[in-house]
């Protein structure tokens, strides 16, 4: 098949790649631009792991054409956090304990900063909470301290914009 | 020197702290099996039958051969007969003349790209001859249709008794059940079936192969079984062991589904033949019709009561579907007895365990595997015998509950029992007083025991210069936190911070040897071995601070990370630092195993676990509301009271407990494989249906800390028993709320509204 010349922006970086046309998103970034962070499972966007933000908002990479993602801004995981200066997401997640083999947990945070930042000016319920995230699987948790992490992460944020007004 | 002499001063075991592998996995630094990549890798994909039982005429693979970028295809024929299984050797690893269910692998193909690959398995002829089939586990004991013809020519365990479809019979007798059921007051009797479930990790089966020069093959794969994998591979590959090396990188959730050999002899037999790094990775359809679900059952279950409810004597034979082969189910039909007494005083027991083949899925041991099959039955039942003699569901199980130093079903004494605790426990929190607050809406309790599974582990605990310490051992952290646990207990026995400790990963060359991530035994098992590291390493510490000090060790005490004695204190950096000069360094190899308790050899047959190790004790209620008319079940609350001996750090057990209790809900009411005339019809996610966030209700936990005399600090094990109970203790809400019995998992909303139908006519 003829590839053709791919610029992707993930992370704010620029990436060129000669790519098939029918490759998806979720492909080029594990396996030929080696980022691992986003996951792979069902490749039939039921289980949610493989999930990144397209111009912020959650999509899942597998069912997406690399193609599509031309022009667009892409965050994975890895363009998040680092360990000294994790998003508050990723530290919410750590003390919460919503994190056990963790291999959901990328798509589900992302799930999360799509859905909270879509959603400012207020802490959603635990109910909206959960219908946001129900796209994403997770078999280990039983989803309640991912709840918790997500809430807790939410109150954060609502504090913080009341004690820093928008400029 | 006595690993008891440590006690938990709640300075690090007992804490909640942030799990030590946690940043890892929140910035998508961690690495999976699914991750795990080599430079010049092949692609491995695997063809399997479309039809559940036939004979294969014809497997041509020429033309597969011949495509571009396809590097070897292999089938049966390109390899040594091996069967390899647990307690009976059945299992090849092709078809050999016949496919046995739908989704066995016929043949392998390794490609340059993972489309190729999968084009291979296109252009690969089968040609295969119906023959006729068996799925019903039932009918499988009486049919002429053989899963096995040559049953007879497997190599087994001595302690099984087979014959034909049954690969495995087991009993558990106590007392003349016969006379108890003559003069009964009343007797019960039911039938009981469960579903195939899925695991449902989310990490598929991933593994990569490559050999070396030597001859030597190394697989990096997501094992919950490094040692038992390695065992496997030896004998599939004929290597000795020492030449297979097993490394488990990282693992995206097991739940057993991921304990016995995978895709791992696939990708080293292709990997052998190409002289090139091999990964498989199995795809969601595969993992559905071709992975070791959950095994399904029937049970029948026949108790014996006097007029206040006492028990008399139960008389009952669960079934367990084996699928294709025999896997995990012959040890399944054994511990299912265990579940079937209960934590109760039975007065005589005659049980009946059988495990069978079918034309299915082989299926195997998904966490608590046989519990929640055969507590939905024994559960169900005590609510259905309370509701016939006019008392309250938690009153008859209180009448005839187990107590400190009763005898369990094999005449084993038991300690630390704390089921009327729990019991208790859950039923105040739930509001039990208030057991049908509203037309439809109904509360349920169940109540259930288990093991912590024994088995040996070793550790190495290194201590560096720096005063911190390495953990070399040779569990897989499959997500519980259970390694973390581990570390607390150690870093409380060396008087060191959680932070001071860290894990090396598991490579079966260099790490000490571990029985597994399984029954619910890591934290338990690999915290002794820390236990009894920390105490040869004290005793280390303590004779460098004597040589220095030209003292005797008597008297000193680690405290602080530093040796005292007296006045006089050095810190185990230093000690650590000197030892480097003169000793090679502080090194210590701890060591754990937990045998069963003694138990009455009479009262058992053929049975391959007859004594649990150090149970644990649980208890669990629902509140609940049932849709009348469409039967949809919605959880109010949720909540369980579990004995866990002693909390080495509550978030995490609260977490296997949630996320068990989930797992418990989706088997109630909405998991199966679905098959019909042998062919899966629900292979994928979205018609299999796992609890999403919408599905799962807030769950209330409650640790009851009864302590065990033989697990860390007095730990029990934790991870299996959260997902027993959800079925018997839905199904008894579900009866509260309705009236409707239900007796086939999953219940789902179609099955409880055909029921009220069905009461209403």
């Amino acid at each position: 098949m003829s590839r053709r010349l791919l610029e992707l922006t993930i992370n704010g970086e620029t990436h060129q790649l000669l790519a098939e046309p029918h490759w998806t998103l979720l492909h080029v970034l594990r396996n030929q631009i080696g980022m691992m962070g986003t996951k792979e499972n069902c490749l039939e966007a039921e289980c949610g792991v493989c999930t990144v933000l397209l111009d912020g908002r959650a999509v899942n990479s597998c069912l997406l054409l690399a193609g599509q993602a031309e022009g667009h801004q892409i965050t994975t995981i890895e363009g998040l956090g680092t360990p000294e200066n994790l998003d508050p997401l990723q530290q919410a997640f750590i003390e919460c304990g919503a994190v056990q083999c963790g291999y959901c947990i990328p798509g589900m945070i992302l799930t999360a900063k799509s859905f909270l930042d879509e959603n400012p000016g207020h802490v959603p319920s635990r109910q909206e909470i959960r219908e946001a995230v129900a796209g994403t699987l997770c078999r280990c948790t039983g989803y309640g301290k991912i709840v918790d992490a997500i809430s807790v992460s939410a109150e954060r944020r609502l504090a913080k914009q009341h004690k820093e007004p928008a400029a | 020197m006595n690993a008891e002499a440590f006690r938990a001063t709640g300075r690090v075991a007992g804490k909640r702290l942030p799990r030590m592998d946690g940043i890892g996995k929140v910035i998508g630094k961690h690495v999976y099996a699914a991750d795990f990549t080599l430079p010049g890798m092949l692609y491995g994909r695997v063809l399997r039958s479309n039809k559940p039982h036939a004979r294969i005429v014809k497997i041509d693979t020429s033309r597969a051969k011949a495509m571009p970028g396809v590097r070897t295809v292999i089938t049966a024929a390109d390899i040594p007969a091996v069967r390899y299984g647990q307690a009976v050797r059945d299992a090849p690893v092709f078809a050999l003349d016949r496919v046995l269910f739908y989704g066995h692998a016929i043949a392998a193909v390794a490609a340059t790209t993972l489309e190729i690959a999968e084009q291979a398995l296109a252009a690969i002829d089968v040609e295969l001859e119906d023959l006729p089939a068996v799925y019903d586990p039932e009918e499988a004991l009486t049919n002429a249709i053989l899963v096995h013809p040559d049953w007879q020519d497997f190599k087994v365990l001595p302690i099984l008794v087979r014959d034909g479809n049954m690969t495995a019979r087991t009993r558990m007798i106590t007392g003349d059940a016969d006379a108890a059921f003559a003069n009964a007051y009343r007797v019960y009797e039911h039938r009981f079936k469960t579903a195939l479930q899925h695991p449902g990790y989310t990490e598929p089966r991933a593994s990569v192969a490559d050999w070396d020069a030597n001859g030597n093959v190394t697989v990096w794969t997501n094992t919950q079984l490094p040692f038992d994998t390695q065992t496997t591979l030896s004998e599939i590959l004929d290597l000795p062991v020492s030449r297979v090396r097993v490394i488990v990188p990282g693992i995206g959730g097991g739940f057993g589904g991921k304990l016995r050999i995978g895709v791992e002899h696939y990708a080293a037999l292709l990997a052998r033949n190409t002289a090139r790094p091999v990964r498989v990775l199995s795809t969601s359809e595969e993992e559905l019709i071709a992975a070791t679900p959950r095994q399904s059952a029937v049970v029948h279950l026949k108790t014996a009561v006097d007029r206040d409810g006492k028990l008399l004597g139960r008389q009952g034979r669960i079934i367990v579907d084996c699928g294709a082969f025999a896997g995990s189910g012959p040890a399944m039909a054994s511990v299912s007895l265990q579940v079937l007494a209960g934590p109760y005083r039975n007065g005589t027991l005659a049980l009946e365990g059988i495990a069978v083949y079918t034309n299915k899925v082989p299926a195997g041991s998904f966490r608590a595997p046989a519990g929640p099959m055969a507590n939905f039955a024994v559960e169900s039942q005590m609510d259905i015998i309370a509701e016939d003699l006019g008392i309250d569901p938690l009153e008859l199980r209180l009448r005839n509950i187990v107590h400190e130093g009763d005898k369990g079903p094999s005449g084993e004494e038991l300690k630390s029992v704390s089921v009327e605790e729990c019991l208790r426990k859950a039923a105040a929190a739930i509001g039990w007083h208030d057991r049908k607050p509203a037309p439809g809406r109904g509360k349920g309790i169940a109540c259930s025991w288990w093991m912590t599974t024994g088995g040996s582990s070793g550790v190495y605990v290194k201590i560096d210069p720096d005063g911190t310490a390495t953990l070399v051992s040779g569990a897989v952290e499959i997500g519980t936190a259970a390694l973390t646990g581990a570390s607390q207990v150690l870093a409380e026995a060396l008087s060191l911070d959680l932070d001071d400790i860290k894990v090396a990963g598991v490579d079966t060359q260099t790490s000490p040897y571990d029985y597994g991530a399984q029954g619910s035994r890591t934290a338990f098992s690999v915290g002794n071995a820390c236990l009894a590291a920390a105490a040869d390493l004290r005793q280390q510490l303590f004779e460098l601070a004597a040589k220095q000090w030209n003292i005797t060790t008597d008297g000193m005490e680690l405290r602080d990370k530093q040796v005292i004695a007296g006045n006089k204190t050095i810190a185990i950096a230093e000690l650590a630092r000197l030892s480097r000069l003169s000793g090679g360094g502080l090194i210590a190899h701890g060591t754990a195993n937990s045998p069963g308790p003694a138990f009455d050899p009479g009262r058992v047959e053929n049975h391959m676990l007859p004594a649990w190790n150090t149970p644990s004790f649980h208890a669990q209620a629902a509140d609940l509301s049932v849709d009348s008319e469409t039967g949809a079940v919605s959880i109010n609350r949720y909540v369980v009271a579990q004995d866990v001996g002693f909390a080495i750090n509550p978030t995490y057990i609260e977490g296997q407990i949630e996320g068990g209790v989930s797992q418990g809900i989706g088997q109630a009411l909405s998991e199966e494989i679905v098959y019909q005339n042998g062919r899966v019809m629900n292979a994928n996610l979205t018609d299999y249906k796992m609890p999403t966030a919408m599905d799962v209700p807030e769950i209330e936990c409650i640790l009851v800390q009864s302590a065990s005399a033989a697990g860390p600090f007095g730990a029990k094990g934790v991870g299996e028993p959260p997902c027993i109970h959800p079925p018997a203790a839905l199904a008894n809400a579900i009866a509260a709320a309705t009236g409707a019995r239900m007796h086939s998992l999953p219940m789902t909303a179609e099955k409880i509204v055909k029921e009220l139908r069905s009461a209403r006519e």
